[in-house]
């Protein structure tokens, strides 16, 4: 074994602290709170590029935007079936006459309207706009607030915890420290 | 905030929310499914011309100056036989005081119509409505399902399900400004 210097107390104090298993300090992080909200905002922002990048969709065909109509309405004879997925005569004369709407140089929306007409709101597979149903828009948009107003909250803790000053221990006792003392210069000997 | 207090405001966003869902499941419960209201009652009906069962072809709008009833049945449907009597018998007794009784098949098979109506002993005037046009422009969800048209031409009531000859008669003699039949 070579013999080397006895260390300096605040080295020995490390070398103890490691020794005995205890914490050694704050380890450095990868990332901070901070990065990870820049990061993930930088992936969604390459997200929306992606698809911007894609360009818009090619115009659809009739028989498409047929389909893409009879796809939002309720099949009224059904349970929970689109006209566009129920092989109910009645869907079938719904999606006959989605057809014949685009033929003649209509809408989607004046041909949902002629459909809402006769069968109230209830027949579009999208929740309604007006009443309750207004439900369904608001709720997603209050989680949205919640969570964004939340993450705020913990970021803020997160920063106020990362800045505090880590707190001063009580300062030993004399006994103690003499003891420590004397135990440190034995195990510096000894090595 | 203190801990206990964030506690309290946690458990209390919980039932809320519990509270909320559960409500709203126990209205969905209390709703009659059959119910659903018509955006119809109250406009204009909408016009159809169909070819006549035993006749020659209706055309409703032809129609107006008289209290219609417009009942959509099919020769396959089992309640369209329940409410038979009730309509055989709102036309026997409000026919001469200007109330017509129509009946708009649908879905069905010719041959299958006129033996039902053979059966029920029908003698109202009854249609064909082959292509589901009408039951669509109706809001038809299912038969049997019957329209009170006013004289005006517009539409005071709609009946899912059978009939009910006492319901029906008590429209008809406000319509027609009858006493009791």
């Amino acid at each position: 074994m070579t013999s080397s210097p006895a260390p300096a107390r605040p080295e020995r104090r490390a070398r103890q602290g490691t020794r005995s298993g205890a914490h050694p300090g704050p380890r450095p992080r990868l990332l901070g709170p901070g990065a990870l909200v820049a990061l993930a905002i930088v992936v969604a922002l390459l997200s929306l590029a992606a698809v911007a990048v894609r360009g818009a969709n090619k115009p659809l065909s009739r028989a498409e935007q047929a389909q893409q109509i009879a796809a939002e309405l309720r099949c009224p004879v059904c349970q929970d079936l689109s006209a566009a997925d129920s092989p109910a005569p009645l869907a079938r004369q719904m999606r006959q006459q989605i057809s014949e709407g685009l033929a003649a140089g209509d809408s989607p929306a004046a041909i949902e309207d002629r459909f809402v007409a006769a069968y109230g709101e209830t027949v579009l597979l999208r929740p309604p706009s007006s009443g309750p149903g207004r439900l369904a828009y608001a709720v997603p948009l209050l989680a949205l607030v919640g969570a964004v107003a939340a993450g705020a909250a913990t970021l803020r803790v997160w920063r106020r915890r990362s800045t505090q000053p880590v707190p001063e221990r009580a300062p030993l006792a004399a006994g103690d420290r003499s003891r420590v003392e004397a135990a440190l210069d034995r195990w510096s000997e000894e090595e | 905030m203190s801990r206990t207090g964030r506690r309290a405001a946690l458990l209390s966003v919980v039932v809320v929310a519990v509270l909320g869902i559960v409500a709203l499941l126990a209205s969905g419960l209390a709703h009659d499914p059959k119910a659903i209201a018509s955006p119809l009652v109250g406009r204009a009906a909408p016009d159809f011309r169909l070819e006549g069962i035993h006749g020659s072809p209706v055309q409703l709008s032809h129609l107006k100056g008289q209290v219609v009833v417009v009942n959509f049945w099919a020769s396959w449907c089992a309640e369209c036989r329940t409410e038979q009597q009730a309509l055989n018998q709102t036309w026997s007794d409000f026919r001469d005081s200007g109330v017509v009784v129509l009946g708009v098949n649908f879905q069905d098979q010719r041959a299958d119509a006129e033996a039902y109506l053979a059966s029920s002993a029908v003698t109202y005037p009854n249609v064909e409505d082959t292509e589901s046009r009408t039951a669509l422009a109706y809001g038809l969800r299912g038969v049997p399902e019957t329209f009170v048209v006013d004289r005006d031409g517009h539409i005071v009531d709609r009946v899912i399900g059978p009939v009910d000859a006492g319901r029906l008669g008590a429209t008809l003699n406000t319509l027609t400004h009858r006493g009791t039949p």
